[in-house]
């Protein structure tokens, strides 16, 4: 796939305002969050445990039905679209989870294919049958993710990292503009880790995507980012370009943390 | 009586021994159990008039009934063939037609799928009823409804089955890795599309599975509907005995012996192949 050139800046692909979430009973989890990434653009979000990442990616994904705010992508609000409507406008966000969430029985290539689903509705696919002629593209980013030697073998056999490059290949298969990452490498071993890093920031800065990553590691966080948001009791604490970042924000994120521990 | 394991022990380490649960003696209360174990078991021996010479002074009898049954009678073999593919047609039935009705029903049974609290709960309604009463029962009730025949004894298994096969999986499906769900979800595919290519490949196997042993139970349970005039083998076995024709029904027993074990080595072959 050749790039499509953009950088940072421009246009927003994805714009997240005063978004709020509510669990049933519960605190807030999300309490006002605002935050955008460009084309191009690899954000990291960072915070402790608790601190309403996964919340904000569920939301911006409709996993979860956020209670108030805008998730606007590509200039459509999410938030208010249900049914078919929010089907069509989620082919445009790729998620990846840390697991990897491959269905176990298929195939690499079954799952990679599988990511197109939502550009082919009808009978035969609805029966649990894949679209064959999705089948070049989906060599083709399996290629991109280094695996297209294993496009045969069954999903359960993959080590965690390769799982989760499959993962991003079927991500990729749904021909994204965004791609939404929860804490992508935590079960992965450092090298692996990298790898998937290393993946995420080429797909930013060849393929114009933009990206939205969870990261526990600030390290990794502030080598690969491009730009770093702090998210703390579900608000946002900083939001700054990876560069400029000096230790003590990051620190005083896992601060309550290590206090609340302390004690 | 002193602790003599403890006595090469200080008083301190004494303490934090017995705190960690160490015990050189049985407590008063595993001795107390014990006993009322013991008693549970005499119990039993009193209730069922448990008789040990009786089982001495029967062996001459068990010899003559033995004598008397052989060889087996294979002239018998023809007459036997109808009733035994009856048998076995009686558990196929009702096995495939408990999957049929089971899937759905555990669907609404599933907490996490179920569509709404009031179907949960019909569902779950259904499935303890007709696990608890027994196929045994289910097949008296059918044989008064319907009359004699294999038709009865189908339809208790179905029925009995349903219970079964729709708590096993209502539970295979709240076990389901969510996982690959919320991953097909996000790509913006179909409800539909999410469960013929995320929920049916993660719960099919096991369904599958738990399929093929409930057959395997069916089958056992299906010589036995027999007795109670619900057709098969079962009902020949019954008529045998009562005429006294011992040595047609070692011969019935020989069938009832082959068609049990082979239901189970095909049952436990394609379990392994699906699993
Ligand atoms: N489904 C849920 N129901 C109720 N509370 C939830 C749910 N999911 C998350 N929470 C709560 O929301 C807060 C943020 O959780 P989460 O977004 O998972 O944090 P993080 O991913 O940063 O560790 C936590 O206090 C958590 O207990
Ligand atoms: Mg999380």
């Amino acid at each position: 796939m050749a790039g499509a050139g953009a950088g940072p800046g421009g246009e927003t692909l994805l714009r997240v305002r005063g978004l709020r979430m509510r669990f049933a009973g519960g605190t807030a989890a999300l309490d006002g969050v605002d935050l955008s990434v460009g084309p191009g653009e690899l954000v990291i979000v960072l915070g402790s445990n608790g601190s309403g990442k996964s919340t904000l990616l569920r939301c911006i994904s409709r996993l979860l039905h956020p209670t108030g705010g805008e998730i606007l992508v590509a200039g459509q609000n999410l938030s208010r679209l249900e049914g078919a409507a929010l089907r069509r406008a989620r082919q445009a966000l790729g998620m990846i989870f840390q697991h990897g969430n491959l269905v176990r029985r298929r195939s690499v290539l079954a799952n990679v294919v599988s990511g197109s689903l939502g550009r082919h509705p009808g009978i035969r696919t609805s029966l649990g049958l894949l679209p064959a002629g999705e089948v070049p593209a989906a060599l083709g980013y399996l290629r991109e993710v280094g695996l297209e030697h294993l496009a045969q073998r069954r999903a359960s056999t993959l080590s965690g990292g390769q799982a989760q490059r499959v993962a991003i290949a079927r991500a990729l298969a749904q021909r994204p503009r965004l791609l939404l990452a929860d804490e992508p490498v935590a079960s992965l071993d450092p090298e692996a880790a990298e790898e998937i890093m290393r993946l995420l920031r080429r797909l930013a800065k060849e393929d114009g995507l933009g990206v939205l990553c969870v990261l526990h590691q600030p390290e990794l966080a502030v080598r690969y980012a491009d730009r770093i948001v702090g998210l703390q009791h579900g608000r946002v604490l900083f939001d700054q370009p990876a560069g400029e970042l000096a230790e003590a924000p990051i620190d005083r994120l896992y601060e309550a943390k290590t206090q609340a521990q302390a004690a | 009586m002193s602790d003599e394991t403890f006595t090469t022990l200080g008083t301190r380490e004494r303490g934090l021994a017995a705190a960690a649960g160490f015990r050189s003696r049985p407590s008063l209360l595993q001795f107390l159990l014990l006993f009322a174990f013991g008693a549970l078991v005499v119990q039993t021996l009193i209730v069922v008039e448990a008789r040990p010479q009786d089982l001495i002074t029967g062996v001459s009898g068990m010899a003559d009934l033995l004598a008397r049954a052989t060889p087996p009678d294979w002239s018998r073999l023809p007459d036997a063939l109808w009733p035994a593919l009856e048998t076995v047609d009686i558990a196929i039935f009702g096995t495939v037609f408990a999957v049929l009705l089971a899937a759905p029903l555990a669907i609404l049974a599933a907490a996490n799928v179920t569509p709404a609290r009031p179907f949960y709960y019909l569902a779950r309604g259904i499935i303890a009823l007709t696990r608890a009463v027994p196929d045994l029962v289910w097949a008296l009730l059918f044989v008064t409804a319907v009359g004699l025949g294999p038709f009865p004894g189908a339809l208790a298994l179905a029925v009995h089955s349903v219970g079964m096969l729709g708590r096993l999986f209502a539970e295979v499906v709240e076990d389901m890795d969510m996982g690959p769900v919320e991953a097909l979800t996000t790509t913006g595919a179909s409800r539909l599309q999410v469960f013929t290519h995320a929920v049916l490949p993660g719960v099919l196997p096991s369904l599958l599975g738990i399929s093929l042993y409930r057959f395997d139970e069916n089958l056992r349970s299906s010589l036995v509907l027999g007795f109670v005039g619900a057709g098969g083998i079962g009902f020949q076995l019954l008529t045998a005995m009562n005429l006294f024709q011992y040595r047609t029904v070692s011969l019935l027993l020989i069938i009832v012996f082959v068609l049990v074990m082979s239901a189970e080595r095909i049952s436990a072959l394609l379990r392994a192949r699906v699993a």
